[in-house]
């Protein structure tokens, strides 16, 4: 009987390595000369990420029954910005040309809190991009695409790295830290978005007259 | 009924029987305070009735020409008439059905009119299918012969699979989280300039939307005709997309096929092929989606016309003709005068083709 993993494995490989590779393609032409875009990425879930998530239970039963076809971000896409607004430009974008069942904007729980910002769609995997010698069953109908500030995408990297650690969970300070670094990260946003639009013209700085 | 999810990997496509029939009789009911009791009924797997209803629910795939999707409400996964459908197919009974029909109610104006909502569902190997279709009231006379004699009579409540008027959803899939997002539709009056008769079935009714939005299926008809002309090296179909571009650069937004719209405006077949061998899907050629006109103009905006003299003449597209004026020269007739005039304002060197 084949195992989980195998089968996750196996769709990796025939279906969700080459789709990443259109999606990442195909989001290239789409954002071809776009304003102050740092990169944009798509890849498919590595094995241990996707068995680890599968794994997952919310109120002592697992969370995914039918993994396979219930965990939507099999393949994930990223964009990266390099400053606040331009997350809100590209998100309007990607709402023109691309139809999606969830639209996200991730922030802290409360405002005193800081951590993990960004914005996610659950997009459909567009019709042209679908290898049409596959039966349905066999590769997935959507993808996860992520927006994020340069800072954003800095911060997560690292907490990721940081808060997935074998060693086990972190400590309360070393959380405190983190937050710490996460508020660092969104203060130079806010002050990088603030700077970019007093010297684009699109905000008028007292005193001064606008380009 | 199982839930699908559950449920082994399907098979591949294999054809479906009908599990279940329910009908329910619609009456216009858009911004009515008390609308209409709606009568249903279960209908029987066997007779006429059922016949007649089979091949609307077979030959969904081929009738439903409109690739759809539900919209996301609010940023949430979640939509209320594919939960009402998803919800029927788990229970496939009449007051599930009744959900469904209450919807098409409230949305349902007296132009529209009375209509018979039909919900066939079946599930083989894993896959189940849903047909939702409605089939208009119409009037028209009965006429028996009785003996030698004729008797007519005029019926009111005549429910037919109208050419024009006729609609139908189909979804299906092997499981509720993952599929029945996308589906197909058949909708004639899917492009009609009342936004009202457009908007009742797949906007209003339901939640949905082409599956291909309109920009990205602009983009891809825009970039096929600019790969064509950039690419093709016969001035016939040159000539035919320039004359083509002049109409579509002023075609308000409506809703097209790439063939359709090429068909309205007489491009020729083997211009047309042409045009096709660009998209990245054949069947790509025919789906529908939402005209948007500057989308067409962002990625065509700029012609050039180059001479067997070296020279390269750019403007922008829409105005090309009025930055050139061409008159021909000697007796030939590939052979014309350029002329334009105008202050410098930049000069560039280009890298040469390679």
């Amino acid at each position: 009987m084949t195992t989980l993993e195998e089968k996750f494995a196996l769709r990796r490989e025939r279906v969700l390595v080459p789709l990443a590779e259109r999606i990442e393609t195909h989001l290239k032409s789409v954002f071809s000369g776009f304003p102050r875009i740092d990169r944009i990425s798509a890849r498919a879930k590595c094995v241990g990420r996707f068995i680890g998530k599968a794994a997952k239970q919310e109120g002592g039963i697992p969370k995914y029954a039918d993994p396979l076809n219930q965990i939507q971000d099999q393949v994930g896409a990223r964009i990266v910005t390099f400053y606040a607004s331009d997350v809100e430009t590209v998100r309007m974008e990607i709402e023109k040309y691309f139809k999606y069942i969830e639209s996200k904007k991730i922030v802290p729980e409360s405002e005193s809190e800081f951590g993990y910002e960004g914005r996610h769609f659950i997009l459909f995997v567009p019709e042209d991009l679908i290898d049409d010698k596959l039966e349905r069953e066999e590769s997935v109908e959507f993808f996860e695409l992520q927006i994020k500030t340069l800072f954003q995408h800095a911060w997560s990297e690292a907490e990721h790295d940081l808060g997935y650690k074998p060693s086990g969970e972190l400590t309360s300070d070393q959380k405190r830290r983190l937050a710490f670094t996460a508020a660092q990260a969104w203060g130079a946003d806010q002050i990088f978005d603030e700077l970019h639009r007093q010297i684009s013209g699109t905000v008028v700085i007292p005193g001064t007259s606008p380009n | 009924m199982p839930t699908p999810s559950q449920k082994p990997t399907a098979a591949p496509a294999t054809k479906i029987d009908i599990h279940s029939i329910h009908s329910f009789l619609i009456h216009p009911g858009k911004g009515a305070e008390n609308p209409h009791e709606i009568n249903g009924a279960a209908v029987p797997k066997s007779g006429k009735l059922f016949e007649m209803l089979r091949p609307v629910f077979d030959e969904a795939e081929e009738d439903c020409a409109h690739k759809i999707a539900f919209n996301s409400q609010n940023g949430q996964q979640k939509n209320d008439c594919r939960d009402a459908l998803i919800t029927y197919i788990k229970n496939c009974d009449l007051n599930h059905g009744r959900d469904i029909a209450k919807r098409l109610q409230a949305v349902t104006t007296h132009r529209s009119g009375l209509g018979l909502l039909f919900l066939m569902t079946g599930d083989k190997n894993g896959e189940t299918k849903i047909v939702v279709s409605r089939f208009p009231a119409d009037s028209g006379i009965l006429a028996e012969e009785k003996g030698k004699g004729l008797s007519v009579e005029f019926l009111e409540r005549i429910f037919m699979k109208s050419a024009k008027t006729y609609k139908a959803a189909l979804y299906s899939g092997t499981s509720f989280t993952k599929d029945f997002w996308r589906g197909q539709a058949a909708d004639k009056q899917i492009n009609s300039a009342e936004s009202v008769i457009a908007d009742y079935w797949i906007r209003e009714f339901l939640v949905s939307d082409f599956l291909t939005p309109g920009e990205a299926g602009t983009r891809r008809f825009a970039i096929a005709v600019r790969e064509t002309m950039n690419r093709c090296a016969e001035p016939s179909v040159k000539q035919d997309i320039v004359a083509m571009q002049n109409f579509v650069a002023k075609m308000p937004s409506q809703v097209v096929s790439a063939k359709g719209l090429l068909d309205q405006f007489h491009v020729p077949e083997e211009t047309q092929t042409q045009i096709k061998d660009h998209f990245p899907k054949a069947k790509s050629f025919e789906e529908t989606f939402t005209f948007v006109p500057g989308e067409f103009a962002k990625l065509v905006n700029m012609r050039t016309i180059e001479l067997d003299n070296g020279a390269l003449l750019t403007a922008p597209t829409d105005r090309f003709d009025r930055v050139f004026t061409r008159e021909p020269v000697g007796g030939a007739g590939n052979v014309f005068r350029f002329s334009t005039q105008g202050s410098v304002v930049d000069q560039r060197f280009r890298k040469v083709k390679p």
